[in-house]
């Protein structure tokens, strides 16, 4: 690798390899951080940071401020920490108009308000016309962990359930659709924080890993985990929740649903004890009806490899996506 | 169309439809699905899992990111030197040619765009009069009607910095080709849908009754898919050829004679060079002298370059179906998604995409 390239920022193998590079040097010094969505920290806090440079910066269902604060959000209520603080970094392009950059903070500080989440901190820099392009806003969040057990991909084992907590791919959909200028009829991000609707769920002893699918969507995440723990995981296709909208800007467009991004969806492992209970609560949550049981966690064959049992009853594997799929997705 | 006797909804069942396969020819069959996208769909709905042992499928080249030489993509990354905008297709982007490819020119500031249509280079031309702007022009006939149409637009509105480079392709004389190949000994062939409904059913009759091959045209969701193998099947237990079609809500027997009229007007026939495969006489779509203007190798006096493939790459074998990936040395080891050696790797419906994505040989998930 001798320069960047968009696949880099994909979501997808190669920009699990490009993290890698980057944290060598943490790493070689014994203080890089764990492969997770947010950082669990001692004294009981979390926290997490995510860039946004999506585009177009307003979509069906939101715009980059709500956008950055739901990442944020998301990252840390899959790892059990109630969001309390935010901080926020604003990379402006000269001429940008001021009134669609207050549009933002406008929303951003809804989204804020209605979770009980505080500004702590913030940044604001400027740069000539043509160095970014519009603004790129940076998030980080903090917050307090809401649950002894730690969650993570080492809890994973064989016989847990798979779950997804809404119809996968909406987001990925929506901006697809506005790039390419497709009209589809009730196409809507599922931008949204997954706080509060994953709290009572962390009461639950049996439940193992959450993860945000976001960029890379949920076959990425469900390669990670299998790659990671060397298991095999095994989903089936027709219970994967998959809104007719997704579908026809996939086919339009040749993308497979399952690497769309999602930006209001998590990826849920429990064991198989208390999975109809996470179903139940779950689907108490006004953006969790759709929440489903989608495949398992196996010792089968191959190990660290995710397969897929097809509509017509095949059977394929699912492995990460390649390349740029679409850049500035989030 | 009678629909008296027809059930309302008709259920189709999959594990039924293989058993049935398995009944009607129980030995052995070995069809090339000729389009990627077929490629594509039957790896994604696991049809290979379901198949009886001696079923074959074999993929053919169908897929117009596959077969575009590398002289072509080394044409194309020449012309992006000279300054001008180049647009094309997303899955041409990482193609690699001898000296890079358009992903990595433009990651050196060179002003290639990914464009969904051939009409976004003629707004794309119209927005920016003081810069030339070519669209690269790839696949069968399909997408050919879509650039004639385009050059038509372009012309009626006096658009002078927008020309095309031509690579365009045509499916039956590349099919004689396979057909007439004695080592490959198909027992039939699945036609590509897409390509029928702008050609008809007439282009491929000379499949069955000159070659003796039975042919079917399909669509792309599996049940259409299991319904052309299980017609093949049939075929050879009688002993017969004939073409059939199963995908008549979509395919005329006709065609599109509009499209074909509109290609006719702005495209003549030419020699194309097909990757892995060679030069194949009158199987490429070059402008008319009378759209000189809008063809970019004679705007930019552009000469055909040799293609110079990697010495190891076996995607020509691969493409005409003599060998599988999993048989070339390259596959999964130099040559993988991420570093592609050959086309046939990099394209979303290239047949070694397809089987490091979805296959695993070692496993049991076929």
């Amino acid at each position: 690798m001798s320069t960047i390239t968009l696949g880099h920022g994909s979501g997808g193998r190669q920009s699990r390899e490009i993290v890698d590079i980057l944290l060598d040097s943490f790493r070689r010094r014994g203080i890089g951080p764990e492969m997770e969505d947010a950082a669990l920290l001692p004294g009981g806090f979390a926290m997490t940071t995510d860039g946004f440079t999506v585009s177009p910066r307003k979509f069906p269902g939101g715009d980059i401020g709500h956008l950055c604060v739901c990442g944020c959000v998301n990252d840390l209520a899959v790892r059990g920490a109630a969001p309390e603080f935010l901080g926020l970094g604003l990379i402006i392009e000269e001429g940008f108009p001021s009134g669609e950059l207050l549009e933002y903070m406008e929303s951003a500080a809804a989204t804020c308000s209605e979770l009980g989440m505080t500004l702590a901190a913030g940044d604001t820099k400027v740069v000539p016309s043509g160095a970014v392009d519009g603004v790129y806003f940076t998030g980080s969040a903090f917050g307090r962990i809401r649950r002894t057990l730690p969650l993570q991909m080492s809890n994973l084992r064989p016989e847990d359930v798979l779950i997804v907590t809404t119809s996968i791919g909406r987001h990925g959909a929506a901006i697809a659709a506005a790039r390419f200028n497709l009209s589809v009829e009730g196409l809507l991000s599922d931008c949204a924080p997954l706080w509060p609707s994953l709290e009572p769920l962390l009461l639950l002893d049996g439940l193992r890993c959450m993860r945000d699918c976001t960029r890379g969507g949920l076959g990425t995440v469900l390669c990670e985990w299998a790659e990671t723990t060397g298991l095999h995981l095994s989903i089936e296709e027709m219970r994967i929740p998959i809104d007719f909208s997704v579908r026809s800007v996939c086919d339009v467009l040749g993308f497979d649903p399952l690497y769309m991004a999602c930006e209001g969806c998590a990826v849920i492992a429990t064991a198989p004890s208390c999975a109809q209970e996470v179903i139940d609560t779950l689907r108490k949550s006004p953006l969790c009806g759709d929440a489903a049981i989608i495949g398992r966690i196996t010792e089968g064959e191959p190990g660290g490899m995710v397969s897929m049992r097809t509509l017509i009853g095949g059977e394929r594997l699912v492995d990460m996506p390649f390349g740029e799929l679409l850049p500035r997705i989030c | 169309m009678k629909s008296e006797g027809l059930p309302e909804k008709m259920s189709f069942d999959p594990a039924g439809a293989a058993k049935a396969l398995q009944n009607i020819a129980p030995k052995s069959l070995s069809v090339m699905e000729v389009c990627g996208t077929h490629t594509v769909s039957i790896f994604r709905s696991g049809i290979r899992s379901l198949l009886p042992p001696g079923y074959r499928l074999v993929s053919g080249p169908g897929c117009p990111v596959c077969v575009t030489d590398q002289g072509e993509i080394d044409t194309a990354l020449s012309l992006l030197e000279t300054g001008a905008v180049l647009t094309a297709y997303g899955d041409m982007f990482r193609v690699p040619g001898a000296s890079g490819s358009l992903s990595s020119k433009r990651g050196e500031g060179l002003d290639a765009r990914v464009a969904t249509s051939a009409m976004d280079a003629l707004l794309l031309a119209e927005q920016k009069p003081d810069r030339e702007v070519v669209f690269l022009a790839v696949g069968f006939e399909t997408t050919a009607p879509a650039t004639a149409a385009m050059i038509l637009e372009a012309r009626r509105r006096k658009i002078r910095n927008l020309s095309v480079l031509s690579f365009h392709k045509r499916t039956p004389p590349a099919l004689e080709l396979l057909a007439s190949d004695q080592d490959l000994s198909l027992s039939g062939f699945l036609l590509p849908g897409h390509v029928s409904v702008i050609l008809g059913h007439e282009p491929f009759r000379f499949l069955a009754e000159e070659k003796g091959i039975p042919a079917v045209i399909a669509g792309f969701e599996p049940d259409q898919i299991l319904s052309g193998l299980i017609d093949l099947a049939l075929q050879q237990r009688k002993g017969i050829a004939k073409l059939h079609s199963v995908y008549g809500r979509a395919v005329r027997p006709e065609g599109n004679p509009k499209a074909r009229e509109i290609m006719d007007e702005v495209f003549e026939n030419r020699s194309a060079s097909w990757r892995g495969i060679g030069e194949i006489p009158s199987s490429g779509l070059a402008l008319r002298e009378e759209f000189a203007a809008f063809d970019a190798e004679k705007k930019f006096s552009l000469k055909p370059l040799p293609g110079k493939p990697h010495p190891g790459c076996r995607c020509g074998e691969i493409l005409t179906g003599r060998i599988t990936p999993p048989e070339c040395p390259l596959f999964r080891t130099h040559c993988t998604p991420v570093s592609p050696v050959g086309p046939c790797m990099v394209s979303g419906e290239g047949t070694c995409g397809a089987y490091f994505r979805f296959f695993k040989t070692t496993g049991g998930i076929a």
